[in-house]
């Protein structure tokens, strides 16, 4: 479904990987490892000639097709204009979806800010929207960059429902959250200094040993949960 | 109420030519033998209808570059189309080719735009900065070597251009009207038709990539016939400042809304807007016409400031 074949630049090196169909991934990695900037690759931000798409070299699809494809949603929203409305971006994400701008907004309780400018949500907000986007947008394969941060307890599970459901088709997380990562169970990607350091299923990753390899003394795991060891 | 502009613009029209230094009488227009007729139908009408379509396709070319450069300083003159016509049309009048200047004025804006392509085509990154730079550049380069035009013009010459780079709505029937009219609606349907374009990038450059959009070829379409338009009225009319530096923000301030939504009516209210300078400059009583740039800006730029306090509170 998804290939990514002898990339290396300033950030990455020698990256490989392989995605089967209908194969999710979580992408977990320190702060600066470059995990963002391998998903701006993977969708074609950063321009290269190693990515291979449902069996399209991606930099040779036109901007349609690629965007039926892949899409990524950023950690923050960036809108230029302070006068377009959060009801207007979402009427300019619609592209490949059934489900009406509407439905999104009360599915994810928006209703009442949609008159308001982009510019002046607050980040928790700003990350709703953009969630709220990918599902209008609705690609084969949407990479959420930490879709969670900025984000409440309660909105945060219902981010997590709204993630795992069908109303995204195949999805690529990157996150900080290793309880959401074990929860969802996806096969993991971990990196370390621009490189990748483990890309196996998640039942291998959250093994102790491999545990106190990447993060030694300063993750506690309790039962399904793994917080900071403060 | 919502499409007043429209009324407004007719209203003008209609109107505008019946004002000037001398009186045109409504019963002699139809008469063809009288000087009303021509006063009328050869100046008054071409006139009116140009500094319409001027201002109009100013103020659309102003609001398309502040969009795409997100630089709110951004005039239809930055990239230095203007001073290429400017720098043909002096180049006519000081060797001899007279009733060809406008036509070497459009040639000017025309080379302008290539040498501005090609260059920022030579470029690795492509940004719309760096095009406003060399666009920068291009403008000083140019005003050097109107210097030296002058140096070798003489004194009717000197007069002649610096009088041309302060923007006159003098045409003498519809020759030069025409193109300035139909490059000022092209335009119009034009950006219409890249609404969903321009909006997308309002947001974000990656966000209109992610959306499908081809961010540097939508750029380049819209950045080169906003420049060819503009080539098409400076030859004509000169540069004439302000309007599509502030008709669109005036509107911003007033509509609220982005940019994508403000095309037809900055349109119109350009449009009325240099009509109506048009009127004042006439209106003046002075010997001969105040140039109209002088206008827009006696006008505009006081106006504007009092909106820009006035959003503040």
């Amino acid at each position: 479904m998804l290939t990514i074949s002898d990339f290396s630049n300033n950030i990455l090196s020698n990256i490989n990987m392989h995605l089967q169909e209908n194969e999710n991934l979580i992408i977990l990695g320190s702060n600066g490892a470059g995990k963002s900037t391998l998903a701006k690759v993977l969708c074609g931000i950063i321009n290269s000639h190693s990515i291979e798409v449902f069996k399209y070299k991606l930099h040779t699809l036109h901007a349609k097709k690629r965007a039926e494809l892949i899409n990524y949603i950023p950690p923050k929203l960036e809108v230029f204009d302070e006068h377009i409305s959060l009801m207007e971006y979402l009427e300019l994400s619609t592209l490949y979806s059934n489900i009406s701008v509407n439905e999104v907004l009360s599915l994810l309780c928006l209703d009442d800010l949609k008159d308001k400018s982009c510019k002046t949500l607050s980040s928790g907000e700003q990350q709703l929207t953009m969630l709220a986007s990918s599902m209008l947008h609705n690609a084969k394969i949407t990479i959420f960059d930490e879709p969670t941060a900025n984000l409440d307890p309660q909105k945060t599970l219902n981010v997590y429902n709204i993630l795992k459901s069908d109303k995204i088709k195949n999805r690529i997380i990157i996150t900080h959250d290793l309880s959401l990562a074990y929860k969802l169970g996806y096969k993991i990607l971990y990196m370390e200094d621009g490189k990748i350091a483990f890309f196996d299923e998640s039942r291998k990753f959250f093994e102790k040993s491999n545990l106190d390899d990447f993060f030694g003394s300063s993750l506690k795991r309790i039962d399904d949960f793994f917080m900071v060891n403060l | 109420m919502k499409y007043m502009f429209i009324t407004i613009s007719l209203l003008l029209l209609a109107v505008a030519p019946f004002f000037g230094q001398m009186e045109i009488s409504l019963s002699k227009i139809n008469n063809i033998t009288s000087i009303d007729y021509k006063l009328f139908w050869d100046l008054r009408i071409p006139r009116v209808i140009t500094a319409f379509f001027t201002g109009a396709l100013l103020g659309l070319s102003g609001l398309i570059f502040q969009s795409l450069f997100r630089n709110p300083m951004s005039t239809p003159f930055t990239l230095g189309v203007a001073s290429g016509a400017t720098l043909g049309t002096a180049f006519a009048i000081v060797f001899g080719f007279i009733s060809f200047v406008a036509l070497f004025g459009f040639l000017g804006a025309l080379l302008t735009i290539i040498i501005l392509f090609a260059l920022t085509s030579k470029l690795k990154t492509y940004e719309t900065s760096s095009l406003l730079l060399v666009g920068i550049a291009l403008s000083f380069f140019y005003s050097a070597s109107l210097m030296i035009l002058f140096y070798l013009s003489d004194e009717t010459q000197s007069y002649e251009i610096i009088r041309f780079t302060m923007g006159s709505l003098d045409v003498v029937g519809l020759t030069h009207t025409i193109p300035v009219v139909v490059a000022s609606i092209l335009l119009l349907f034009m950006s219409l038709g890249y609404k969903k374009e321009i909006k997308l990038l309002l947001t974000s450059y990656d966000n209109a990539f992610l959306k499908g959009i081809e961010v540097q070829k939508t750029n380049t379409v819209l950045l080169i016939s906003v420049s060819i338009a503009i080539g098409v009225a400076v030859s004509i009319t000169g540069p004439i400042g302000f309007v599509g530096l502030i008709i669109p923000h005036i509107l911003r301030i007033i509509y609220k809304k982005s940019a994508d939504k403000l095309l037809i009516q900055t349109f119109f209210y350009s449009g009325i807007f240099l009509v109506f300078c048009d009127l004042i400059s006439r209106k003046l009583g002075t010997a001969s016409d105040v140039p109209i740039g002088v206008i827009t800006s006696f006008l505009g730029g006081p106006f504007f400031i009092y909106l820009l306090i006035r959003k503040r509170k």
